[in-house]
């Protein structure tokens, strides 16, 4: 066996279609991206129900009228139920003890472990996409000529926010995967995934100012904000952060995550 | 071949391994036998390259597991039956592994007719028997067409024919020239299945012999064995 050509090593591309079969092969993807999708449900609900309200009032009234936009308001949502299948992507490998069926089928673990995030972004990434573009599209049909503040601009001024929106999915869903490897749980995990999204920002916000909001806006659910040169607070005036800063730190969370997911990965016993 | 030479694997003040070296030789099956907690698993583990060994190494045709290229055609293994996502079916199972391995997926369906799960191919793992599972978990094993193979307990769960069927398939793997290491705490299955022997306890290396050696001086092998690993026995010595 010694001696073989470079060209008959693994290819990544093998890898990374048995990393996509594993994906797609499993229901828990079926059920987190249908529970991701969900939005796009919540999110005609709720604008329906907020044309009602529009409906029912005076012209003043109407044209006071402020509704947050539902791809925004559903975001946290997406970014957990991806979060979790980004979770899940390694630690149901753990839990069934499949991890170990695995290795030995490719036991080059930096390039196994590249394949499961590289397949976990290009699903995310699509998915989360198309789900924020439904979501939008559907909620602007359901507004029709209603003034409700959410669907004021066009499309090419809201792009930048949902692009940042859709990559936030991704960023959470790779952070997902880095802390499932690193403690090889389920439930440690996804409990990471949701203290980055919503207990530490509101730990933030609790420090003295300037300190609370500069902390804040280093979070990923105020990341997107900024990446769209929208401001991070609505009481806070401009962004605390350049958009290209802000996307440079939201991309350096999956970086990260994934750095330690890999070294976590190649280091421990299987 | 596997090669395991003065191989050690501490879990903090415990050897689950401790100076262990033994050569697996082609042509024949080698029984791999001692105690629970003697470290047979953490040996088998560490030629895979699933654990790292504390000091010593051990080789598959010469190399570490890690460096072969192309890992699935050198080695088939079947360490734990239920190590497999209970979520998805016996083809999905075996076909995310041959992509892996840059393996046809005609290779798949062989093989899920070789061990005859080919009628519950679509069926999902987790509502598989043990014994059903131990097939599917050789049917990895040989997706590869390997020239090492190794087995730890592969009969467990299995009924009488497929007790047979094990021991068929062991004797011809090892007929065709490869290496076989299979481990069993049944020693009757033993006796009708292995040439060779490696007795290990305690992490340490008790004989490596052959059964009719054993055979010959011993009532039965079950007889060997016992008088062999007596003062071995010792529970909680390793995972």
């Amino acid at each position: 066996m010694n001696g073989v050509p470079s060209s008959e090593r693994l290819k990544i591309n093998s890898v990374l279609s048995s990393e996509w079969l594993k994906l797609r092969s499993v229901r828990s993807t079926h059920h987190t991206l249908g529970a991701a999708a969900a939005i796009v449900v919540l999110g005609a609900v709720w604008t329906y129900y907020a044309g009602t309200a529009w409906d029912g009032r005076d012209p003043a009234g109407r044209a006071a009228f402020r509704a947050a936009a539902p791809e925004e308001g559903f975001l946290p949502f997406l970014q957990m139920a991806l979060g979790v299948l980004g979770v899940l992507a390694i630690t149901s490998e753990y839990a069934t003890g499949m991890i170990r069926t695995s290795l030995v089928a490719v036991p080059d673990r930096r390039r196994l472990f590249l394949a499961k995030a590289g397949v976990l972004a290009a699903l995310t990434l699509a998915g989360g996409h198309a789900i924020l573009l439904a979501t939008y599209a559907v909620s602007r049909i359901i507004a029709g000529g209603r003034t409700m503040g959410f669907n004021a601009g066009p499309f090419t001024a809201d792009l930048p926010a949902l692009l940042a929106s859709g990559l936030s999915v991704t960023v959470l869903a790779l952070v997902g995967l880095g802390t499932g490897t690193i403690t090889r749980s389920t439930a440690g995990g996804v409990a990471s995934v949701a203290v980055l999204l919503f207990v530490l920002p509101g730990v933030a916000n609790l420090l003295p100012e300037p300190w609370g909001l500069r902390v804040f806006a280093l979070f990923p659910i105020a990341l997107v904000r900024q990446i769209a040169g929208e401001p991070v607070a609505a009481q806070a005036g401009a962004g605390a952060l350049p958009p290209l800063v802000a996307l440079a730190v939201l991309v350096g969370y999956a970086v990260v995550a994934v750095a330690a997911g890999v070294l976590s990965f190649t280091r421990r016993d299987a | 071949m596997i090669e395991v030479r003065e191989l050690t694997k501490r879990y903090g003040d415990t050897a689950a391994v401790d100076g262990l070296s033994f050569r697996v030789e082609p042509g024949h099956v080698t029984g791999f036998l001692g105690p629970n907690g003697a470290g047979k698993s953490t040996t088998m583990r560490i030629v895979l390259g699933l654990d790292a060994p504390t000091s010593g190494e051990a080789l598959v045709n010469g190399r570490r597991y890690a460096t072969l290229p192309r890992p699935m055609r050198a080695v088939g293994a079947l360490l734990d039956a239920g190590a497999v996502h209970g979520g998805r079916s016996a083809f999905d199972h075996l076909s995310c592994l041959a992509l892996a391995g840059g393996i046809g997926r005609s290779r798949v369906a062989e093989v899920l007719e070789a061990v005859g799960l080919t009628g519950v191919a679509r069926r999902l793992v987790g509502g598989f028997s043990l014994g059903m599972k131990q097939r599917l978990g050789i049917a990895a094993a040989l997706l590869g067409d390997p020239g090492v193979l190794m087995f730890d307990e592969p009969v467990n769960g299995l009924d009488p024919e497929g007790v047979r069927w094990i021991r068929e398939l062991m004797r011809a793997l090892a007929a065709e020239g490869r290496t076989v290491l299979l481990s069993s705490h049944l020693m009757s299955e033993m006796a009708l299945t292995a040439d060779r022997l490696v007795v290990v306890g305690r992490g340490r290396l008790i004989a490596d012999t052959t059964v009719r050696e054993l055979t010959g001086r011993y009532p039965t092998l079950e007889d060997a064995y016992l008088a062999l690993t007596a003062g071995s026995v010792e529970y909680g010595a390793a995972r």
